[in-house]
């Protein structure tokens, strides 16, 4: 049900319905806007006895006044008419089997920066969902917006600003956009002269001393790094 | 350990230090400028290589003044507990080799004594970490420097320093089968060219002098501060030795005509009673007083050496265009090289932040003479400018191009740190760690977790896994009231950058401690086969974890 299809209740008869009290929390709760509130919250803001709160809260759910969600392990309260805020749900919803989705998620992205060669998060978005519709569930901008931001924290995509030339001409001069590594870049892996030898990935390296129970000769590491 | 603010209801956390950072602290607190740079690990392969090079007694002097810092020759003997003969000959070996620097400082005397001059040595880690890298030093000899180059700056490495006539010697005999006297002039006079061409490019340089004379530091501070109003007394006493025996700018490459005597420097050679056979370690009886016997060379000859800071420089630029090759693409890193090629002679400091401004015409001009950038055209060397970061130029008249060459090394530096983590932590570490080093602010858990799409369950387990091996600092923030407590994280990057080269030192002196103990254990003919994969393998590891260390270190 969308917000404008709600209808609000008149006042007067609520009026009829509600006590003080019931009407404390539920200006609180208005005042809070799209962003929820637990009941510890209403209690401190109000002044009025935890059980008078929790009584309140239970009549003005019932009343479908208000409407709980969960946030962690604590319910949070938001007037029926608002939609909770991403910092409340935590941002968009994704399928039950959250990590392989968006691993395909992010296999699409990829593909479609590479076709582009330079692209913004708005760019990725309309050929995501308004050309193609590649996934059943429905993404939202922020959520293809956070998803190259893992990308780029993954490096598997690079985020720059926008020059304006060259390449980047179809894009406003410093707005960021994303485009793939040019180079022979392996993703951070396989790079490192520190991380291709045993010590480098020890975990032992700081007991480690010539001449110590973990020595660079009496090394297993090394013996099975060693081995052809 | 926890700090506590009852006030503002802060918990500051850091893991307990453990004895590296203890060391760490200390050395930052005690010891000198080229000191300070070096960890404790640095420090160990340090003496390992002494060891190596030059035997126990040269190592132990050497440990010494590297873990105590700058000493006096009785300091030395008191903390040695060496004879004094051994020490004043391990010293004398290690300046040879230019792993340590003399000075001279007045100190004042006792009750009713007069002021006295004490001679103090310093090691120079730095070089001393140099030695392992000579192979790598000669390798970046440019190829339009022949094989009798090569021998030269071989020479000058092998002993450390030598004046012109010994190397003329030591190259008569290596040719000494083919000498004429026809022949013979010929020779000296290509070497003489050689000598002159590898001292014009900056290869090879004179020798600091021996012992300068310091002022007292506070006599020294006073004088600055007045001359130029600006506070410079932070200025260490090391530092300023160094800077005091440099020879002048104008002079350091200068191979004088009247030093180069094909017969008169022999006959002067015969009456100097301490003529050396080149290749045999220099012995004295005498040392005392040190400033006058310890000069290197009675007729006064200027001795040479080879300039350890032209090769990092090469190495420097090497570095960086193979970085941005991989990172860009291939043209970026050729037009880098040639923005290196083209400003060779007006870059003199080796950690230079930026290059030298360019015309975009200079850049081309210098690309197209190397054969794979004969392919690029103009607009694709601005449009490589363009990915190298530069900025474009508002007016096209005169369009001059610096690189960000800072920048470039920066992001080497992350991504070696990076791709450790990856590997030891996985890949949803490697992502939160990301995050950290690109934004270098504090991050809650909950917003790292939503940031990432790390379980905040997860998140946290990595946290606090990456807390306790020293590479994230933590915040508590709690609030006694609500009981309830948030977790901050932040990168400290200049500390993590320290510890990795720490570890980096650790790991060298592992492969090199790892290449001994196979051949001990290779004395078995039938391991012998053996033995050259695992010795290529440990060597060629060596050599790219130290290019690794100068990417930290160096550049």
């Amino acid at each position: 049900m969308s917000e404008s299809q709600i209808r609000k209740r008149p006042d007067h008869i609520l009026g009829n319905v509600l006590v003080e009290a019931d009407k404390a929390v539920l200006n609180v709760i208005n005042t809070r806007g799209k962003s929820a509130i637990s009941r510890r919250n209403i209690q401190q803001e109000t002044k009025l006895p935890m059980n008078i709160v929790a009584k309140c809260v239970k009549k003005l759910t019932d009343l479908l006044l208000i409407k709980e969600i969960k946030h962690g392990r604590i319910y949070h309260y938001i007037a029926t008419e608002n939609s909770p805020s991403n910092t409340v749900t935590g941002g968009g919803c994704y399928p039950d089997d959250k990590k392989e989705f968006i691993n395909q998620v992010k296999d699409i992205c990829l593909k479609i920066v590479k076709e582009l060669k330079v692209t913004t998060a708005d760019g990725v978005y309309n050929v995501f969902i308004k050309e193609h519709k590649l996934t059943k569930v429905e993404l939202s901008r922020q959520q293809i917006s956070e998803i190259l931001g893992v990308m780029v924290l993954e490096n598997l995509i690079i985020e720059v600003k926008s020059t304006g030339y060259g390449e980047y001409r179809s894009v406003p001069v410093g707005d960021v956009c994303y485009r793939c590594h040019e180079g022979n870049v392996n993703h951070g892996s396989d790079v490192g002269a520190m991380s291709s030898i045993p010590c480098g990935v020890c975990p032992r390296i700081r007991e480690c001393t010539p001449d110590g129970l973990v020595s660079p000769s009496a090394c297993v590491y090394f013996t099975k790094w060693l081995e052809f | 350990m926890t700090i506590n603010d009852k006030t503002t209801g802060i918990t500051t956390s850091s893991p307990p230090p453990n004895a590296l950072q203890l060391t760490l602290l200390i050395h930052c607190l005690i010891c000198s400028t080229d000191m300070a740079s070096s960890s404790p690990h640095g420090i160990k392969l340090a003496v390992h290589l002494l060891s190596a090079y030059f035997g126990d007694i040269v190592s132990k002097v050497g440990e010494c003044l590297l873990n105590k810092g700058t000493l006096s020759l009785a300091q030395v003997i008191r903390f040695t507990e060496l004879t004094k003969q051994k020490v004043t000959n391990s010293l004398l070996v290690l300046i040879q080799h230019n792993c340590v620097q003399a000075f001279a400082i007045q100190q004042p005397g006792g009750f009713g004594e007069p002021p006295k001059i004490v001679t103090q040595y310093m090691a120079l880690h730095n070089n001393i970490i140099h030695h392992m890298r000579f192979p790598k030093f000669l390798s970046m000899l440019p190829s339009d420097f022949d094989e009798d180059c090569k021998k030269i700056i071989e020479g000058l490495l092998q002993h450390g320093r030598l004046s012109l006539n010994q190397v003329r010697d030591r190259h008569k005999g290596k040719h000494k089968a083919l000498v004429t006297s026809e022949g013979n002039g010929n020779a000296t006079n290509m070497l003489h060219e050689n000598f002159n061409r590898l001292a014009q490019a900056r290869f090879i340089e004179r020798c600091p002098a021996h012992e300068p004379f310091l002022e007292r530091p506070e006599e020294g501070a006073k004088k600055r501060v007045a001359k130029s109003k600006l506070a410079d007394v932070t200025q260490t006493l090391e530092a300023r030795a160094l800077a005091a025996a440099a020879p002048m700018e104008s002079q350091r490459f200068l191979v004088e005509a009247d030093t180069w005597s094909n017969g008169a420097l022999d006959d002067d050679s015969k009456k100097s009673p301490t003529k050396e056979v080149v290749g045999e370690k220099r012995k004295q009886d005498s040392l005392e007083p040190e400033t006058e016997t310890w000069a290197t060379n009675k007729n006064k000859e200027v001795l040479w050496r080879v300039n350890f800071e032209e090769f990092v420089l090469r190495l420097r630029h090497k570095s960086c265009v193979s970085h941005v090759t991989t990172r860009v693409d291939s043209a970026a890193g050729i037009v880098l090289s040639a923005i290196f090629a083209a400003s060779r002679k007006d870059e003199t400091k080796v950690k230079a932040e930026n290059t030298v401004p360019l015309l975009l015409q200079t850049i081309f001009d210098e690309a197209m003479n190397s054969e794979e950038g004969r392919s690029l055209t103009i607009e694709r060397v601005r449009a490589s400018l363009v990915q190298l970061g530069c900025e474009l130029p508002t007016i096209g008249i005169d369009e001059t191009y610096s690189v960000d060459l800072k920048k470039i090394i920066d992001q080497a530096q992350a991504q070696e740190v990076e791709s450790i983590v990856l590997k030891k932590y996985g890949r949803e570490a490697y992502r939160i760690f990301r995050l950290l080093s690109e934004r270098e602010r504090f991050f809650e858990t909950d917003k790292i977790s939503a940031t990432t799409f790390v379980e905040k369950k997860d998140a946290l387990k990595i946290l606090f896994q990456l807390w306790k091996d020293d590479l994230l600092h933590m915040e508590r923030i709690g609030n006694e009231s609500q009981k309830t407590e948030i977790l901050l994280w932040k990168l400290n990057k200049r500390s993590v950058w320290e510890q990795v080269l720490d570890d980096m030192y650790h790991a060298a002196l592992n492969l090199k401690l790892r290449i001994l103990y196979e051949f001990e254990q290779a004395k078995d003919p039938e391991k012998q086969a053996m033995l050259v994969k695992k010795w290529k393998v440990l060597e060629a590891s060596l050599m790219i974890l130290d290019d690794a260390i100068m990417l930290f270190h160096d550049f």
